[in-house]
């Protein structure tokens, strides 16, 4: 399914590295699409991508679409930042459970009231000037 | 071989702010402040320099302008050395793991005698720029940290989970603050030691919600010396000695989060190396006197006390808020004025935990000693407790 993209003005505070093998994942995202890797024998995902998957140890893996759906597991706001984020300060970072199984870490975009914890969310594509980043935001 | 290990002596410098300026005409320089202690704590120890088989020194900062500092303080004080002369690096347990090799060596019969120390500057360097750098310690730098997460970051985010699955508010959590400072109003190497009521805690500016000033770690310099020896050392010195009981460690596996999920503020790491240590020492979480805890935040110093047995999971809110962490509670934490108050300067914060675990132990501690301490336990960690280093200690006559 296709991730809502939102324009972000400027260029990202501090940009992820990308290598031969995550621009898969930074290019699908740029196109709207949530991905990772599974493992093909033991069928375990995991985030972020990996070139062979961390549980088993076997470079089978594949590509897999994630639903981009989950829930907020928890959140705060972020008012002492690094230089590099000075500018966005404050913001609003946290902890999602997607519903296939996995807990990442994004930045959460709300309305300024405190979301609330195990409510649902989607993620959405920060489409920034120089390239994608993600985040989530609650329902 | 495996034997029992001593601590003979601790030394450390009031905890501050200690790095001078880049444009500053005179300079403090890291040696001078550590080799001073270094002779204190080995002259406290009634042992001579000769004896000494082994140096393990917490890395310093970047900012330390001496690289490979380890071999030039060995120079400085004309230390010879027949086990190693080492530099550990372990994040946030840096300290800890200069005292646990240091052990190790004492332990394994390559020294007789170890020193575990280390000095941490870092003061000089404004928070916004120093923040630059420990954002990419405490997290994926490219998954997490291109959202802006701080290494404290993850802590609010515990706190946040925590109250929303107890019911503990902020003023819950704000508690361990007034504590933990009247705790430091009584030491006098602490970093702040003037008392605050939880009215001034609460009004402090928001740094990572809920978490406001009073909350989060000062910044801070600082340094120690530990001298360890072997359990026979210590008895043909004929003086009062720390003996160590146990020893516990456990990394998860995980950076900051599981990417399985699970409950985050268990602090699984602790409590698996908290079942070895206990084990090890043949005590359990009633035995302890009082616990010196690495807790960066105020509840994170909760989480851990659960997760190590001290207090119920899930009800260390209500220990806190009930003066049971105090002095004179229950179960005294902290009696340094932990991160908060005594002040935390990351890499040597665990050696400030073993002068701690010394001076209550040898019942030095003056007008914070927990009366009748004889077992105590202490800990150091890494991330947002992924993993965990704990060491139980007993008074030795």
């Amino acid at each position: 399914m296709s991730l809502e993209i939102v324009k972000v003005d400027g260029a990202r505070p501090y940009p992820p590295r990308v290598s031969e093998f995550t621009q898969t994942f930074w290019q699908a995202l740029a196109d709207g699409r949530l991905i990772t890797t599974r493992g093909v024998e033991d069928g375990r995902l995991t985030f972020p991508p990996k070139p062979f998957c961390p549980h088993s140890w076997s470079d089978r893996v594949e590509w897999v679409e994630l639903s981009g759906r989950g829930r907020l597991y928890s959140q705060t706001v972020v008012h002492a930042a690094p230089a590099a984020f000075a500018a966005e300060a404050p913001y609003r970072v946290g902890i999602v459970d997607l519903d296939e199984g996995l807990r990442i870490a994004t930045r959460i975009l709300d309305d300024g009231a405190a979301p609330v914890l195990d409510g649902p969310v989607e993620i959405v594509v920060l489409a920034y000037d120089d390239g994608p980043l993600f985040a989530a935001r609650p329902l | 071989m495996s034997r029992n290990v001593a601590v003979l002596a601790a030394a450390a410098t009031p905890v501050g702010r200690l790095q001078s300026r880049a444009g500053d005409e005179l300079q403090n320089v890291e040696h001078e402040i550590l080799g001073r202690l270094v002779i204190q704590a080995v002259g406290e120890a009634g042992i001579d320099k000769t004896e000494v088989g082994s140096l393990v020194f917490s890395h310093p900062r970047v900012y330390t302008q001496q690289l490979y500092f380890a071999t030039f303080m060995a120079n400085y004080l004309k230390l010879t050395a027949d086990a190693q002369v080492v530099e550990v690096m372990g994040n946030g347990m840096t300290g800890g793991l200069a005292f646990d090799q240091a052990m190790a060596d004492v332990a394994s019969g390559r020294a007789d005698v170890a020193l575990a120390l280390g000095i941490n500057m870092e003061t000089a360097a404004p928070t916004v720029e120093h923040m630059n750098r420990t954002m990419r310690t405490t997290g994926d730098i490219d998954f997490h940290t291109p959202f802006g997460f701080t290494p404290i970051s993850w802590y609010a985010m515990d706190a946040t989970r925590y109250m929303h699955d107890t019911g503990a508010g902020r003023a819950d959590l704000a508690a361990i603050a007034v504590k933990d400072r009247g705790h430091a109003a009584l030491n006098p190497i602490a970093q702040y030691r003037q008392p605050i009521t939880l009215e001034e805690v609460l009004a402090q500016r928001p740094i990572v919600e809920p978490l406001g000033l009073y909350e989060v770690p000062p910044r801070s310099d600082g340094a120690a010396c530990i001298v360890l020896a072997a359990e026979e050392v210590a008895v043909k010195l004929g003086r009062p000695y720390v003996r160590i009981r146990g020893r516990g460690f456990f990394h998860e596996g995980a950076h900051q989060i599981n990417e399985s999920g699970g409950d985050m503020t268990a602090f699984v790491a602790a409590q698996r190396a908290a079942a070895t240590v206990y084990e090890q020492a043949g005590a359990g979480a009633g035995d302890m006197d009082f616990a010196e805890l690495y807790a960066p935040c105020t509840i994170v110093q909760i989480l851990v006390a659960e997760a190590l047995g001290l207090v119920p999971r899930g009800e260390g809110w209500r220990a806190a808020s009930a003066g049971e962490m105090q002095l004179g509670g229950r179960i005294p934490v902290c009696t340094s004025g932990g991160c908060l108050s005594r002040g935390h300067p990351p890499y040597v914060t665990p050696l400030y935990g073993m002068v701690e675990m010394v001076e209550q132990l040898l019942g030095r501690a003056g007008r914070r000693q927990v009366e009748g301490a004889r077992l105590g336990i202490t800990s150091s960690e890494l991330g947002n407790y992924n993993a965990a280093l704990l060491h139980v200690m007993e008074a030795a006559a």
